[in-house]
Formats: C-alpha cells, structure tokens, sequence
C-alpha cells in the first residue's frame, strides 16, 4: 500500500489535492483549538451548517461554479448564524444551545431547499454542487489551492498575531476586559477566522463533517498537552495527517467522497489519545490505578508486620509466611512479600519474613497516619470512634509529607489514638 | 481624605430585575477593605461595576477621583473561584503573567523584566515551586494563591477581589491576610469580598455591608454593630425583592429617564 501510495504524490494532480486538503485541515484545527478551548464548539457546527444555503446563493448569483462567489455567499450566512445566535441569547429568553440548534436546523433546511430548487432547474452547470454536502477533494485544482493556501496563510498570521488575546478570551474574559483588552474586536476577529476555516474547509470536507475537522484534531491534541501553544502545534498536525489520508484515500478510491475519511482518520486519532496519552489516556490512568492498589497492598502488609511486632515489642521478628497470612487479608501474600523483598523493605530467611530498617520505618510511618487521621475524626470532625478505622484505612497510604506534618502540627503530636494506642513517632 | 472609590448613586439590573439599589459609598485609599453581605447580596455584582465589567443602570463610579478608563492599569481584578477553567492549559506562571499584559497590552511583548516580576509575584505567594504546574493540579489554596499572584504582578495600586479565601486553608489564608496588610502599608488599597463574619471584624480597617441596597460603609469599628448586621444578614427584605420581580415581570425600566432611550 505504502508503495502505490508514493506513486500516486508524484502525479501533480495528486499533490495539488494532498496539498490543499493539508492546508485546510491544518488551518481550521487551529482555530478549532480556539473554538473548543473557548466552549464553542457548537457554534463551529451551526456555522458549517449554516454555510450551505449561501453556497447555493453564491450559484444562483454567479450563475456558475465560480469558487469566489460560492466562498462569498458561504462566508455570509455562515457569519450570518454567528450573530443570530447572540441576538436570540441576548433577546430572549432561549438559552444558548438551543438558539445553536435553532439556526443549525433553520439554516441548514433552507440550504437543502435552495439545493434541490437549484437540481430541479435541470441547468448543467449545477452538476456537482451537491459535492459541498460531503466534500470531494479530488476536485481540488490549482486555483482552488492558492485561495485555500492565501487563506491558511491569513490565519496563521492572525493567530500568532492574536495569540495572547485569543488565549485570555476563552480563559478569563472579564480579566481581559478589565485589563481594557477590546474584547468585542477579538472576538470579531476570533468569529471572523473560525467562519472562514470553515468556509475553505467545506469544498474538500462538506457542511455536513465541517465541525468535526474544526474540533477533532484539537480535541485529541488537549490530551497530550498542558499549554495552548502545544495545543497548537499538535492540533494542526493533527489536521493536516488528516487531511492528506483523506485526500489520498478518496483520490484512490474516486467513489469516497473525502469528508467522511478525514473525519476517519481523525476519529483514529482522538481515539488512540484518549487510549494511550500519558497522564490524562485511558491506559495510563488505569495503570496508575493498578499501580496504587498494588502500593496498598504492600503497605497492608507491611502494616501487618508493624503490627504484630507491637505485641511482643520486637519489631524485626522473624515470622513464617502462614503466620502473616492468618493476619492479613489478601489474595496474594506471597507475591506481596516477594515485591517487598525485591524493593527492600523485608528480608527472607528460609521460610521466615522479617522487617528491614527500611520497611519499618515505613510501615511505622503509615500507623502514624492511621491513628492521627483516626484522631482527627473523633475530635475536629465529631465521628464517634467507632466510624473511624474504614476511612483511616485509605488515608494512611495517601497523605504526602506535608499534610502529614500539617496533621501533626494541628493535633499537637498527641501521644494515643481515640482507642489508646500508641501513636509511634519516627525518633530524631 | 483621598477616596480610591467614589460610588454614586449606583443601580444595577440583569435584565431589568435591580439587583443593587441605589449604592452611595465613598472608600478611603490605602485601606484593607471588606464587603460583606449574604449570598446574592449582589457583592460580586457591585465589584464587577466598578471594574466595568456589567453596565451600571444609573450612577456613576470614580477611581482615583477619575473614570475607569483613565486609570485601567492601576486596578486589578481577582475574580471569584467558581468563574475559573481549572482544566484549561495554563501553568501557574502563564496566569502570574497574564498580570504583565495591564502593560504590554494585546499585542507588546512580554520582556526578562516582565518574567522577573511574574516570577517575584509567584514568590511573595509561596507558588514558585509550583510555576510550571497545570492550575487544575494545585489544592483550592494554592489556586487561589496564584490568581493573588496575578494580581500582584499587575503593580496595580487598587485591588479587587472576589472571595479570595474561598475554598483556602486556614494557613493561607493567614498568609495571604498579612501580605494585604503589607499592600495597604506601601499604600496600596485592597478590597475583598468576605464570608467570614468572625475574622471579618480583626482583617479589615473599612466595611462595607451590602444586601441589595446599602446597610452601612465606613471604619470597621463603627460599623460592625449587631444593628447593622441584623439588617444585612437577618430579615429578608421582602417588598424590595417582591418589587424587583415586578419591575422583571415588567420590563419595567431602573430610571424613568432611560425610558426614551430603550
Ligand atoms: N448574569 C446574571 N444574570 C442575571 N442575574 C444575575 C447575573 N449575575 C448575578 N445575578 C443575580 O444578581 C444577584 C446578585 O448576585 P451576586 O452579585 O453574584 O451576589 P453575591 O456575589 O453577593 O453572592 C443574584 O440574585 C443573582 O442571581
Ligand atoms: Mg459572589
């Protein structure tokens, strides 16, 4: 596949649709990044519905296919939606989401009616403009590309250029007005580039999937990343693999209409993010879960250890592996003790298990917590003493250093817990 | 007396519905100063005016004796928790720097300079460990503690605040208490939003008790009586809540000279 695929990029014909799809898909992920960041992600879908009923007035004007008439009727309404959806929301009581489903639906409607209007007129030259539905990339010419590239390069320049604004707009809008930011200037501006990603978008993509190439690639991106400018970067990354698989695939297969494959490709994306993102994917998640229960686990047991020391005050006794297993309740001891061994905190001789240094100064660490959290309870939050073990039992292996010291300070370092027992504190 | 604030005769309505009545305060520079009122007394409403956030009704409000707009970059703003994106991607350093942009504007560079306050600001909070940590890591304290930092970094001479010890731990609050008092001694002024009616009386020099209409303003001694609170915090104010909703159902308009104007 690979190899019929590099053949196909030396066609010139197929690098002008490669080219231009990535340019598209590239630029409307950008401000895509915007549109989500700034929970507007709706909005970029009214728009693209709403773009179809000018594409059909820009025909009947031009009475042809001509790409500047159709851009410019698309660019109206799809503005157009924009500012009826505040003027409902300001004038009304509708709420947002549905004043967006409101214009989406009403404009979308008018735009198939104008369509099937123009189709029944039987003129030849509207053949093909059903295309703007699901987007056919391969139609992309030269033309085509440097409008699309002049555009893309217009949005680069602003976004960098508005960067900071766009970026204190959809964090903290009130502190960009007090800071005498013109917010209703960024804004147009900000409206203004999202109308037009989507307008240069809908020849290769279609109305109908506009919002998806607009969000997707911003979306996946959020999960890789902590900064806006990253975001960025990966986000039109994102958008151009998109584009250029899209393109490819339709250019290959002339039935696939290319909108529906770049939404592929990018659903592909998105979704292998929020499987394997460090942090923030599903995996990693989970594995930090498994990682924090087996860390319990072991601190259980090291617990346990503490614990029967405690009776006949020897803390480092040997003991046997049944004799620990008749004090713990855990599936596994034995895998425990070997993970334990491993890292240091037990030593085994033959058949018997005692504390390191290591493992005791741990395991008297997490008694600590046990009973100052158990103290805490009864005495700040009014639990009777007898609630308090269960929550204890999660807290002990999850205070950090700090809230541990912090704990100490508050109580005083007292001496016994609510049911008298000692409260061990490391020696200094 | 030099006033940071002059209000007069100030009413506010959302959707025609007054939610402050006719507020007349003057507040003396170079003060810790408190507005106190029950929920929905309309405290964050009253900040967010003077800020030029929410269009006054009717009224006016000075600062440093001049209109908003003249004095812009003087004047900080902290807004209230609950308004913040805790999952956007900035780190604690982007918001401590976002209080530069009162100076670069849209589109001035960000300078070493500007870094170097935004890094100090982070410092006198106790948050430049945290400088590169996403805000929705940090406990409530900590993110309240960067916001502060914002505002510090600004080098405003006034501050507002909007329940700066919400959801914080009583050590920072205390922290954050002393380094107002420190403000207010270089002769910055310092208004904030408070819940707390016990600590109320020691934090600050000045009061202000609000409950849609104005209770009582002046030197906190004076003003923080049992009579003053009863009438802030006790007994609704029924008919002037029952006459709001009739204006709302209405549309009737807050003066009767915005009458040909609307
Ligand atoms: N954007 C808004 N639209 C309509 N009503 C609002 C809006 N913001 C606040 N209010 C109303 O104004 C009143 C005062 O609110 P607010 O100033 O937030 O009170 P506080 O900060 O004292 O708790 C409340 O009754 C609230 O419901
Ligand atoms: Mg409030």
């Amino acid at each position: 596949m690979s190899a019929s695929y590099f053949f196909l990029l030396s066609d010139p014909n197929v690098q002008y649709v490669a080219l231009g799809a990535m340019l598209l898909t590239g630029s409307s992920a950008l401000m895509g990044t915007f549109a989500l960041l700034s929970k507007k992600s709706l909005v970029g879908d009214a728009i693209a519905h709403a773009v179809l009923p000018g594409v059909c007035l820009g025909f009947i004007l031009a009475g042809t296919k001509e790409p500047l008439w159709i851009l410019a009727g698309a660019f109206l309404t799809g503005a157009l939606s924009v500012y009826l959806i505040d003027f409902i929301v300001h004038n009304s009581h509708i709420k947002e989401d549905t004043a967006i489903g409101l214009v989406l639906s009403v404009m979308f409607g008018a735009g198939i009616v104008l369509l099937t209007a123009i189709q029944k007129t039987g003129n030849a030259a509207q053949s093909g403009l059903d295309q703007y539905l699901f987007g056919r990339a391969a139609a992309i010419n030269r033309q085509d590309l440097l409008v699309f590239g002049t555009t893309s390069v217009l949005i680069m320049a602003l976004v960098i250029v508005f960067f900071r604004s766009f970026t204190l707009l959809a964090f903290d809008r009130h502190f960009a007005h007090a800071l005498g930011f013109n917010v209703k200037f960024i804004q147009f501006i900000q409206t203004t580039l999202i109308v037009l990603a989507v307008v240069i978008g809908i020849q290769a993509v279609g109305v109908v999937l506009m919002a998806a190439i607009l969000i997707t690639p911003a979306a996946a991106a959020r999960y890789w990343c902590n900064s806006v400018k990253t975001m960025l970067w990966l986000s039109s990354a994102f958008g151009m693999i998109s584009g250029l698989c899209g393109a490819l695939i339709s250019y290959a297969a002339p039935a696939m209409p290319t909108g529906p494959w770049i939404v592929v490709v990018a659903s592909v994306i998105a979704f292998v993010s929020l499987l394997v993102a460090p942090e923030k994917g599903m995996l990693s998640r989970s594995l930090r879960q498994r990682r924090l229960q087996q860390t319990i686990a072991q601190e259980n047991l090291l617990k346990t250890l503490y614990k029967l020391g405690e009776k006949n005050e020897d803390f480092l006794h040997e003991r046997t592996a049944q004799e620990i297993m008749r004090n713990l309740k855990s599936a596994r001891p034995q895998k425990l003790l070997r993970q334990l061994l491993k890292q240091g905190y037990v030593e085994r001789n033959n058949n018997h298990w005692k504390l390191t240094e290591a493992g005791y100064l741990r395991a008297q660490r997490i008694v600590k917590i046990h009973r100052l959290w158990e103290l805490y309870l009864t005495t700040y939050m009014n639990i009777a003493p007898d609630h308090v073990h269960d929550d204890a039992e999660t807290i002990e292996h999850l205070l950090t250093p700090e809230l541990e010291k912090e704990l100490e300070r508050q109580l005083g370092y007292p001496s016994t817990d609510p049911h008298q027992s000692q409260i061990p504190y490391r020696k200094t | 007396m030099d006033y940071a604030i002059e209000i007069h005769d100030l009413t506010v309505a959302f959707d025609r519905k007054p939610v402050l009545w006719n507020i007349d305060a003057h507040l003396p520079a170079g003060k810790l100063i408190g507005i106190l009122g029950p929920n929905g007394a309309g405290k964050s409403t009253l900040i967010k005016t003077i800020m030029g956030l929410i269009p006054a009704g009717s009224g006016y409000v000075k600062i440093f004796g001049q209109p908003l707009k003249e004095v812009r970059k003087r004047v900080s703003y902290v807004p209230q928790r609950e308004t913040i994106d805790w999952d956007f991607p900035v780190s604690v350093m982007d918001v401590a720097l976002m209080g530069r942009y009162a100076h670069t504007g849209m589109f001035g560079k960000l300078r070493r300079a500007d870094r170097d306050i935004a890094l100090d600001a982070l410092r006198k909070v106790g948050m430049e460990a945290f400088a590169n940590r996403q805000i929705g890591r940090l406990s409530g304290g900590q993110q309240q503690r960067t916001f502060l930092a914002r505002a510090l970094a600004q080098r405003a001479d006034l501050y507002l605040m909007d329940e700066p010890f919400a959801g914080v731990d009583a050590a920072t609050e205390k922290a954050v208490i002393t380094l107002l008092r420190e403000m207010t001694t270089q002769g910055k002024t310092v208004l904030v939003v408070h819940h707390n009616l016990q600590s109320a009386r020691q934090y600050f020099d000045h009061l202000l008790l609000l409950n849609t209409r104005l209770v009582a303003c002046g030197p906190a001694p004076e003003v923080f009586t049992p009579d003053n609170l009863r009438d802030t915090y006790g007994g609704n104010l029924t008919l002037l809540t029952d006459v709001a909703n009739l204006m709302h159902q209405e549309q009737h308009p807050v003066r009767e000279n915005k009458l040909q104007q609307e």
